[in-house]
């Protein structure tokens, strides 16, 4: 335990002591700010299109302006934007260490390599669940400093289990980035594996068969394609918790037993 | 006998490139071993199986007594390693670095930071990134911490790289010093007169190979001084010294002599040469060069 929590603290130290925290909060605020956007346009586009925001020909098929349908952009926000920014996070964390050559520095220590991961996982964690809230936090402020119809306490509770959810489903599918950040041995692999996964994911989604690919679940629980109980069932859950769990074991047993040659 | 490093036909096969061939070695504790090789001669192989970070294909590791378990397991709380070229968090300060290591080994007392940065004389740079360090500075960084929880072995691979003069000489007092102390050190390098002046004991290694295990007594006729000579007519100055005791011998266009005396007064054997009417046209203290033993050993020459 005591190892786990010295990893902890310099996994921490790590992780915000560079700018790409910043970075991915920057990259993950664009959604509820262009979801205000879009609501404030779809309120009143002649008047958007008097103030120059959108063009005289725009065509803006996001529906009306009103909560359910800002909650909804938000949802399907944190689902495919949450696959590319925690995706780089995991990258970073995962693929720096052989970018910057000192994951020869986490070898052959008293701390175990296992709780190094452990707490590398840890970070990622708590560093995606952070954006995933503040994303959600600012998409509030956003929606009532536009002032749009249709709120409700009932609306803000499935909306928070619809992004919350959709922010834990992405998360559980980043130990297939850590691995592939890890055999890859720096960006690229894991980076190249996340652009995949979204492209994979939209042709299942199109082809029906989404509930049964790890990668399409977080957006069809997001509402992307309607209602999640209409898409998903058990089986779609249990794929992504069996993916989660398969991607935690082959990035523990990599470490543990791939030779470190870099 | 319990020896800080015991190999035994350690190998490592990469598909049909044997990078480390059946190498087995035995480190004494308290020596500081010299571990000598072109690049590419298996060093680094070596050195990653040693800390656990590659496994053999063949043969076992024991460090500190211990045999390397699962997961790269060992006595790493008692071994300081550096590998290859140095690292750092580019982003974090010097100080956090060294904190990042201390953490990691356990260590609970943040004052062993200060310690290890006023070992290494990095304490200046304490605030400074550590990605806008120059490269000796990053080596400081690196050997700051392989010692911050000052362990009984070192095991360093190549640890004067980027190195200044006067810090090759530093880090070499550092380890001697260490040495005294009771701390093994394995240090490769391709440096030979580097680690001919530091180690108790050099292994040469070449194409995966140990083809040489030179201990003290070896190393100390590697060490020896004698005196060469050049002149025009060598048979007459051969002649002479011989007919003054000095027991000369030719080698490649020079006469050699060992002996105390020439050593200590090369002038008298100058006056004695020109007194003869065979003047020296070259004359010079020379220590014997374990460099040409390492070239002729490694085919480097012929």
């Amino acid at each position: 335990m005591n190892a786990y929590l010295a990893a902890l603290q310099t996994e921490s130290l790590k992780a915000f002591r560079s700018k790409v925290p910043v970075l991915t909060m920057l990259g993950f605020f664009i959604a509820p700010l262009i979801g205000g956007l879009f609501m404030v346009i779809l309120k009143d586009p002649e008047a958007a299109k008097s103030m120059g925001l959108i063009g005289t020909k725009a065509q803006l098929t996001a529906g009306v302006a009103d909560w359910p349908t800002f909650f909804n952009l938000l949802a399907q926000a944190t689902a495919i934007g949450g696959a590319i920014i925690f995706a780089i996070v995991t990258t970073w964390v995962f693929g720096r260490e052989f970018s910057d050559h000192t994951v020869k520095e986490l070898l052959s220590l008293p701390t175990s390599r296992e709780a190094i991961i452990a707490a590398k996982f840890t970070v990622i964690v708590l560093w995606t669940l952070t954006l995933t809230l503040l994303s959600y936090g600012l998409g509030l402020i956003v929606g009532n400093a536009v002032v749009i119809p249709g709120w409700s306490s009932e609306l803000l509770r499935s909306a928070t289990i619809d992004i919350l959810g959709a922010g834990i489903l992405t998360i559980m599918l980043l130990p297939f980035v850590a691995f592939l950040a890890s055999i890859g041995r720096g960006f690229m692999a894991a980076f190249g594996w996340a652009i995949f996964t979204v492209a994979i994911a939209q042709i299942a989604v199109v082809m029906g068969w989404g509930s049964w690919l790890p990668w399409s679940v977080p957006a069809l629980f997001s509402g992307a394609v309607g209602p999640r109980a209409e898409v998903l069932g058990m089986h779609s859950y249990i794929i992504v918790a069996l993916s989660s769990a398969i991607g935690f074991f082959i990035t523990f047993y990599w470490w543990r037993n791939a030779d470190q040659t870099k | 006998m319990n020896y800080a490093i015991e190999t035994s036909d350690l190998s490592k096969q990469y598909g049909d490139v044997h990078a480390v061939n059946h190498v087995s070695l035995q480190v004494k504790q308290g020596e500081i071993f010299g571990f000598l090789g072109l690049n590419g001669a298996g060093k680094t192989t070596t050195i990653r199986m040693l800390l656990g970070m590659i496994r053999p294909s063949e043969g076992n590791v024991k460090v500190l007594g211990q045999a390397l378990g699962p997961g790269g397991r060992g006595p790493w709380a008692q071994v300081g390693h550096l590998v290859e070229s140095p690292s750092a968090y580019p982003e974090l300060t010097v100080r956090e670095n060294l904190d990042i290591a201390r953490r990691l080994y356990g260590l609970k007392n943040p004052k062993a930071v200060d310690d290890v940065m006023e070992k290494l004389s990095i304490a200046s740079y304490s605030k400074r990134k550590a990605g806008t360090l120059s490269m000796g500075n990053l080596q400081r960084l690196g050997l700051a911490r392989t010692m911050i929880h000052n362990p009984s072995l070192l095991i360093l691979d190549e640890p004067a790289n980027g190195l200044d003069p006067a810090g090759v000489v530093e880090i070499r007092e550092l380890l001697a010093d260490l040495a005294k102390n009771g701390v093994t050190v394995f240090m490769s390098s391709h440096i030979l007169t580097e680690v001919d002046r530091l180690a108790t004991r050099i292994g040469i290694i070449h194409k995966g190979r140990i083809i040489e295990d030179l201990d003290a007594s070896k190393l100390e006729q590697f060490r020896a001084r004698r005196l060469e000579i050049r002149v025009r007519d060598f048979a007459k100055a051969h002649t002479i010294l011989t007919k003054e005791h000095y027991s000369a011998t030719i080698h490649e266009g020079s006469i050699f002599i060992s002996d105390a005396h020439a050593l200590e007064a090369p002038d008298e054997i100058a006056c004695l040469l020109v007194n003869a009417g065979t003047p020296p046209t070259h004359l010079a203290v020379e220590q014997q060069n374990l460099e040409e033993h390492f070239m002729q050993l490694t085919g480097s020459k012929k």
